[in-house]
Parts: C-alpha cells; sequence; structure tokens
C-alpha cells in the first residue's frame, strides 16, 4: 500500500525556545534584569527571594512573578513587602514555560521595573527543559533534601548559573555534609558560583544577594 | 509529570499536519529524542495515545528515537559523543549522570559546551490519504 512519509522536524522544546528569546528581548528592551529561581520543594527559595526583595528594594524597582500549582500563597508573602507580584497558576503542571512567563510579563510594569524574579515550581526535573527567556538561572536545594540530592538531578546543576545550598545551620540535625553537596555540583559544572545559605546567617544572605545585585549591574551596563 | 503538555503539543502538530496533506488515517509518528531531555518516552506515548483516541491518530504507532549529545570545545572539537565509550569508562550508575559527567572534550579532556541533546523533534509521520485507501481497494 502506498503511504506518504510527511517531515516535520517540529522541535517541541525549540517552540519554547522561541518565546523564551522573545521575551529576553522584551525585557533588555525595558532594561529589566530577571532571575529564574528554581528549586526542590521546600529548599527555601520563597524565603531566600523574601530576604533579596528586602535588602534591594530601596535601591531597585522589583517584580515578581510567583509560580506554583497554586500561586497565590507565596505572591502574597511577596506583595507583603511591597512589591507587584504576579500569580502563576500552573494547575497539574510541573514547571513555569515561557508562554505562561510571556503573558504575565504583559501584566507587569516593565518601564518601572529594574529587577523582575521568577520563582518557578519547586522541582528539580521539569523545569530544566523550559527555558523562561530570563539571565540568570538559579538553582536553590536545601540540607534536608539529603546530600545525594544533586547526583539524582544532575541536568537542573549542570545548566544552572549559579547554585545556592541552604539551611546549612541544620545540617548536622539531618546528618548532611554540606561541603559535600558542594563538591557534587562543582564535579557536574566545574565554573558555577556556589554558595551556602542559612536564614540565620546574615553573611550568607549578604552573599546570595550580592551575586544578584552583580548580575542586575552587569546585565544594565549591556543593555 | 509534564508528558500531557508535551504530547498535547505533538498530536496538535501531528494533527494539523495530516489534515493538511489530507490525511485519513496517521499510521506512524516518529520523534527524536536528546538523551538529556527530562522527558519519559513511554509515558509520552502513553499519553499520545489518550489524547488521538477517536482522531485520525488513533491507531498510530509512536516511535522514539533517542539522540546523542552534541559537544564544542575551545579546541575546536565539534562532535557527538561516544555513548559506548560512555558506558565503558564511567562507572557511575546513573544513565543521565554518567552523560552528564563525562562531559568532557575526547580531544584535549577539558570540560566541553554541550550543544544539542536536550531536543525533542517531531521527525515525521505516516500519513494515508483517500486515494490510497481508494487504490487499494481498486486492487482488492
Amino acid at each position: 500500500m502506498l503511504m506518504h512519509v510527511i517531515h516535520m522536524g517540529h522541535d517541541v522544546f525549540k517552540a519554547n525556545d522561541k518565546i523564551a528569546e522573545k521575551n529576553r528581548k522584551v525585557l533588555n528592551k525595558h532594561g529589566v534584569f530577571s532571575v529564574n529561581v528554581m528549586g526542590a520543594i521546600g529548599s527555601g527559595k520563597t524565603t531566600l527571594i523574601e530576604e533579596a526583595i528586602k535588602h534591594l528594594k530601596d535601591r531597585y524597582r522589583i517584580a515578581v512573578i510567583a509560580g506554583d500549582v497554586i500561586a497565590e500563597m507565596d505572591a502574597s508573602r511577596f506583595r507583603k513587602l511591597g512589591v507587584p507580584t504576579i500569580p502563576v497558576n500552573t494547575g497539574k503542571e510541573c514547571h513555569l514555560d515561557a508562554k505562561l512567563v510571556e503573558k504575565a510579563l504583559g501584566e507587569i510594569d516593565l518601564d518601572n521595573t529594574d529587577l523582575l524574579i521568577i520563582e518557578n515550581v519547586g522541582n528539580l526535573i521539569c523545569p530544566v527543559d523550559f527555558k523562561l527567556g530570563e539571565h540568570l538561572r538559579v538553582v536553590i536545594v536545601s540540607v534536608t533534601e539529603g546530600d545525594d540530592i544533586i547526583l539524582k538531578h544532575p541536568v537542573i546543576f549542570k545548566t544552572s548559573e549559579l547554585a545556592v545550598i541552604n539551611k546549612v545551620d541544620i545540617a548536622d540535625a539531618v546528618d548532611v555534609d554540606a561541603e559535600k553537596m558542594k563538591e557534587d555540583i562543582l564535579s557536574l559544572n566545574p565554573d558555577v558560583p556556589v554558595i551556602l545559605t542559612s536564614k540565620h546567617d546574615w553573611e550568607s544572605l549578604e552573599t546570595w544577594i550580592s551575586f544578584i545585585e552583580l548580575g542586575l549591574k552587569k546585565s544594565t551596563e549591556q543593555f | 509529570m509534564h508528558e500531557l503538555s508535551i504530547a498535547c503539543e505533538i498530536f496538535e502538530q501531528v494533527k494539523l499536519t495530516a489534515e493538511t496533506h489530507g490525511a485519513t488515517e496517521v499510521k506512524h509518528v516518529t520523534l527524536q529524542m536528546g538523551r538529556l531531555s527530562h522527558t519519559n518516552p513511554e509515558q509520552l506515548g502513553f499519553c499520545f495515545k489518550v489524547l488521538a483516541e477517536g482522531s485520525i491518530a488513533e491507531k498510530a504507532e509512536f516511535i522514539v528515537e533517542m539522540m546523542p549529545l552534541s559537544l564544542e570545545c575551545e579546541c575546536g572539537y565539534a562532535g557527538t559523543v561516544d555513548e559506548k565509550q560512555i558506558h565503558e569508562n564511567n562507572g557511575l550508575k546513573s544513565e543521565l549522570l554518567a552523560y552528564v559527567a563525562a562531559i568532557e572534550c575526547p580531544v584535549c579532556g577539558k570540560p566541553a559546551h554541550i550543544t544539542g541533546g536536550r531536543e525533542l523533534i517531531i521527525k515525521s509521520i505516516e500519513i494515508e490519504t483517500e486515494e490510497d485507501q481508494a487504490a487499494a481497494s481498486n486492487n482488492t
């Protein structure tokens, strides 16, 4: 029987990448530096973002996209700090994609924004495949996930530009070696900056915040 | 679980292309999946089957071809990763980990830049049209 083979060559992720590129252009045009914060559930993403907002909001105009299965909970935490926040409900989906971010960007006053923080859904797997148009990809894990968490999820650590190991103050209590976690990250991605943080250690939070500010300053020069 | 949303995109594209070409039935759907893609081929196939129920792609065979990782290095090397070599050289148990950890340039040994391996491409579809069916019934 005669049959027709039709060559398509349609890359599903490229379709997302294209929208991500468009998002990046929109952000660049408005001079907005954006950070995609990925990480495990309960790793402290929201808390670390809150700390960054508290200490940067007097100098920079900040907006947040809070992505979650039910996004309103985190969004209300950010709003309390006085920054415009767009909750993006992903429903049953496990990650934000470029299309969702594109839609959210339409609701943000980009002309009056310097820094856009995007909190991704708590997950070390699904967000990896979906670029959003961000300038900096951050991955956050905490010691409570166990010190084998990194080698179990290698791709997210390989493709991130900043890695944070959080809650190091309770490492002993959960029998985890934070230094081993750092070594594992560096074995996968030798050039990535790795920072160890705890919400009770201001110096460590300062390092985290300074990385965001550094990226912000660097990219502002390029806009 | 993001296989369902990806399967939706695949199904929409397949259906659109098939209809544009006057298909009455889709026989095969062939995908190419990079080794670093966080997508499960079996789950993707299952989701596609569920979505295709009652459509022209209902009986389509869903084929996934795995694609090797490609690298580029400062030294000028560009090529794909030799999968066999990775398995032989690497004592690591996880396949995915082996792929990520072993990304060193085969020429100079320095860490190389990954240029491909996370793609998910709808390569081709095989369809049957009304004319095909008419021709087939004339022959019998």
